[in-house]
């Protein structure tokens, strides 16, 4: 679990653009939207498309994702549940 | 303001060509969207409102040869412009009194995106390489028809086509027009299908505008223009009236680059801004064209708009977008001739497919009503919040209604003060020291010199900003402070070929890797407007939002608007800007197609900001007095003084000689100018011999022996380079000096104070642009 959520990790900050950040910097049980890393509902769309590239889950509604990206940690546990590669 | 007349008009969508087969269509609720036929694309999922004739059937209905470059958008924009003409009864001769006015956004993107790898690779296709941005494909329809006095094209996503009928609008009441051809067309491609589906706001059903199972919109296309004329013109020639458009309202929403606000803020304004302009009560308003796309978020911050203006009397709405789909750029001019059609013929549009109210939303229209109708609002938005209202009213509405903002008789122009200019470029970014040790760089395509952007956008922000959104930023935001201001009324900016970065990264996956997981960032960042609206956000600004797209007269249509709107007194302040950026890869495919780096001429990227007011200094005016709160928050503190002052301006195409000559005579009158006070004539001439040769010879006819003076060399061409001309001479005529670096050969240098200065633009060497600046 820990080596996908480091791998997890090193995909958002390259999808998302993250530019100035490591995996380090992000804590896995903080929250991405809002407080936390403070991400919006394009970045939500970019998560879905990471999702269905790496680890080939699909997800027909956006709406979906906000339980599922709550947390590094909770998309890890999603992932690593549904995902078929 | 005083009711303009519609006197023709033409149209081409999913459910027929022309008006009749649309009327047909409309009365008999029978939608055009269904199975996708036409497109080559593998979302055969989605269902879309296509034009029922392939290009192959169009170029043969328009008689135009099958190896003839053109594209889909542009032979739509022809059908339309040609019913619209005839509709109008103006004939070729009567054109070149007659502006063209287009709105669009995927331009000529159909080709490119199957010539894509073509145009990198080999020499297959090159041919239509310059036929990929906006302003190609308007000249393209506009070309077939004969020469009209001026072309331009806005592109501001899905309000364009609406956003041409208020500049065409703003024309004809200035007096500097009497008949203007305004619409927009767009065609369905594989690179906006993927984008709005990257986006997930497409549905696999045939989209219902405003119930509570709504779940996205579906794509479609079309094409439709209007001839305005004012009612003095068309008194002289004895046309009628079929509509009058009595009122619009342009107002940016500022919350997010693809989403609408929850309370519908930019919507709001731009209704109620129509309504005051027409002297109009909410009451009085008979049916609402909303712009209804079917996506859970549009419904809901348009329900929203509309119950804050109306209250609990909201009027009969309804969506046309279940008959057509979602005709992007082209929808504001195709739901405006459904609207006359509907006043024409007393019916509202039922909106299609809808059973269920959604939650706090309106309940629009769903079975057949007849109803004689008086005015109608018709509502169209477009990413990044660009929206816009037109107030369209039958034809009997009394012509006598008056309401204070327009000019009463022609008069002499007013002058408008250039109150700060900055500029990014390969030259010192964002400072005047350019003028003392301007670099010339030899290499033929440089990029500018990047100062950091640290100070103007934060690190969250700027992950996802591709280098011209953040060159507008930083320009839009020292140029907002070196004027001594807040805020500003109007956020305009010209743009020739966009975000071309995005949109290359975009082409380049959909080439490549297929249509599948695409990165909805890039293509948020593809239309031409994310750059105005995106300097609306960062400045929270409602005003008055709008984007040009005309090659190499992008920042002077951008210039013309605002011109105007200061005629009109609409505008206290502007933010006038034009932003271009350029990558390896289109360099390369540019110069293959002859567009650009032609000869000795280097190209270079531009980002200028330039703040326009109607006063010298801030401090001086008032803040913008109408019953619209807060419309502009001028700060009444100690300001600097104003650069210069733009005494006038004029934007032609194709000219003649004669015309030529005459634009001269009436640009210096009107600023109550001689040639003599001219100082020097600065020209945008490039490297390219030809062009060169053309600027010469034209100038010696027009200006006699003024010095002809350059700035191209020193910082490249580009799109919107003429911006960085004005830039240039804004500096000279604050510094009371000229850099020998203007000079086009060390003989003619010398010791110049100037006064005034006069910017000659000429783009493909078609569309010429004048504009004088005084001390």
């Amino acid at each position: 679990m820990d080596e996908l959520i480091y791998t997890l990790k090193q995909q958002i900050i390259e999808a998302l653009n993250l530019e100035d950040m490591k995996p380090e910097d992000i804590d896995e049980n903080a929250s991405l939207f809002g407080e936390g890393l403070g991400l919006d509902s394009i970045d939500a769309l970019e998560l879905i498309v990471l999702m269905e590239k790496n680890y080939g889950i699909k997800l027909k509604d956006p709406s979906q994702g906000k339980e599922i990206f709550k947390s590094v940690a909770v998309m890890a546990d999603y992932i690593s549940k549904n995902r078929t590669k | 303001m005083k009711p303009i007349l519609v006197i023709g008009m033409g149209v081409v969508s999913a459910i027929g060509l022309g008006k009749a087969k649309t009327l047909e269509a409309l009365l008999a609720n029978r939608s055009g969207v269904g199975e996708l036929k036409y497109l080559k694309t593998e979302h055969k999922e989605f269902p879309v409102g296509e034009v029922q004739l392939t290009d192959a059937e169009m170029r043969k209905r328009l008689d135009i040869a099958e190896d003839a470059v053109t594209t889909r958008t542009a032979l739509m924009g022809m059908l339309a412009l040609e019913e619209a003409l005839a509709d109008a009864r103006l004939t070729q001769e009567m054109l070149p009194q007659v502006g063209f006015i287009s709105g669009t956004t995927v331009g000529g993107m159909d080709m490119s995106e199957q010539f894509y790898l073509d145009y990198i690779h080999g020499e297959a296709h090159k041919e239509y390489i310059a036929a990929h941005d906006c302003g190609s494909c308007t000249e393209m329809t506009a070309k077939r028809f004969g020469k009209f006095a001026f072309v331009t094209t806005l592109s501001t996503a899905c309000s364009s086509a609406a956003n041409a009928i208020i500049l065409g609008a703003n024309m004809i009441r200035c007096g500097e027009a009497d008949i203007v051809v305004v619409g927009g067309s767009e065609c369905i491609t594989k690179f906006h299908l993927n984008g709005f589906n990257s986006l997930m706001i497409l549905d696999t059903q045939p989209c219902r505008p405003f119930d509570a199972t709504r779940n996205g919109l579906n794509l479609g296309e079309g094409a439709a223009y209007l001839v305005l004329e004012s009612e003095e013109s068309a008194k002289k020639r004895g046309a009628t009236a079929q509509a009058l458009l009595s009122g619009y309202g342009n107002a940016c929403d500022a919350f997010h680059q693809t989403a609408s606000s929850p309370d519908g803020e930019g919507a709001f304004r731009a209704m109620k801004e129509a309504l005051e302009l027409a002297g109009l009560q909410p009451s009085e308003i008979d049916y609402i064209n909303a712009h209804g796309t079917g996506t859970p978020n549009n419904d809901v911050s348009e329900s929203q708009a509309m119950k804050r203006l109306f209250g609990d009397k909201v009027p009969p709405v309804s969506s046309t977008k279940p008959f057509t789909g979602h005709t992007t750029s082209a929808s504001g001019s195709i739901e405006a001739v459904f609207s006359i059609l509907a006043l024409q013929n007393g019916f509202v549009p039922v909106n299609l497919n809808w059973s269920q109210a959604m939650e706090d939303g309106v309940v629009p229209v769903s079975q057949p009503t007849k109803k004689a109708l008086k005015h109608i609002l018709c509502n169209a938005f477009g990413f990044g919040g660009n929206d816009s209202s037109l107030l369209l009213s039958n034809a009997d509405f009394s012509l006598n209604r008056h309401c204070g903002l327009d000019p009463q008789s022609p008069k002499r122009q007013e002058p408008v003060f250039v109150l700060s200019a900055k500029q990014i470029s390969i030259q010192q970014p964002l400072s005047e020291d350019w003028m003392q040790n301007a670099e010339i760089h030899e290499t033929p395509f440089t990029r500018s010199i990047d100062p950091s952007f640290k100070d103007y956008i934060s690190p969250i922000e700027a992950r996802r900003m591709g280098k011209i959104l953040k060159r507008a930023v930083a320009t839009s935001k020292e140029a907002i402070k070196a004027a001594g201001l807040e805020s500003v009324d109007a956020i305009i900016t010209g743009t020739g070929y966009g975000c071309i970065e995005n949109t290359e990264f975009f082409l380049d996956a959909l080439s490549t890797e297929g249509e599948q997981l695409l990165k909805p960032t890039y293509f948020m960042q593809s239309t031409h407007n994310t750059i105005s609206s995106l300097v609306a956000i960062q400045t929270k600004n409602h005003g008055y939002n709008a984007t040009y797209a005309h090659k190499g007269i992008s920042f002077d249509s951008a210039l013309q608007d605002a011109w105007w709107q200061f005629q009109l007194g609409q505008i206290n302040s502007a933010l006038v800007g034009g932003h271009d950026e350029m990558t390896d890869t289109f360099y390369h495919i540019l110069k293959k197609g002859g567009v650009m780096g032609m000869d000795d001429e280097k190209c270079g990227e531009a980002a200028v900001s330039v703040v326009l007011a109607c006063e010298p200094m801030s401090h001086v005016f008032e803040p913008f007095e109408t019953s619209l709160l807060d419309k502009s928050a001028l700060r009444q503190a100690q300001g600097p003084k104003a650069l210069c002052k733009l005494i006038g301006f004029q934007m032609l195409h194709n000219p003649s000689q004669n015309a030529l000559v005459d634009a001269v005579a009436t640009l210096l009158q009107s600023a109550e100018k001689s040639l003599a006070d001219v100082d020097f004539i600065l020209t945008g001439m490039s490297g390219n011999h030809e062009g060169d040769r053309a600027y010469r010879e034209e100038a010696k006819t027009l200006f006699g022996d003024k010095p002809l003076l350059r700035y191209k060399h020193l910082f490249g061409e580009s799109f919107t380079a003429s911006g960085l001309g004005f830039y240039v001479a804004a500096q000279c005529l604050k510094a009371g000096r000229v850099p020998a670096s203007l000079f086009v050969d060390a003989k003619e240098i010398r010791d110049m104070q100037p006064k005034c200065i006069l910017l000659y633009n000429r783009s493909d060497g078609k569309n010429v642009s004048l504009t004088l600046l005084e001390a």
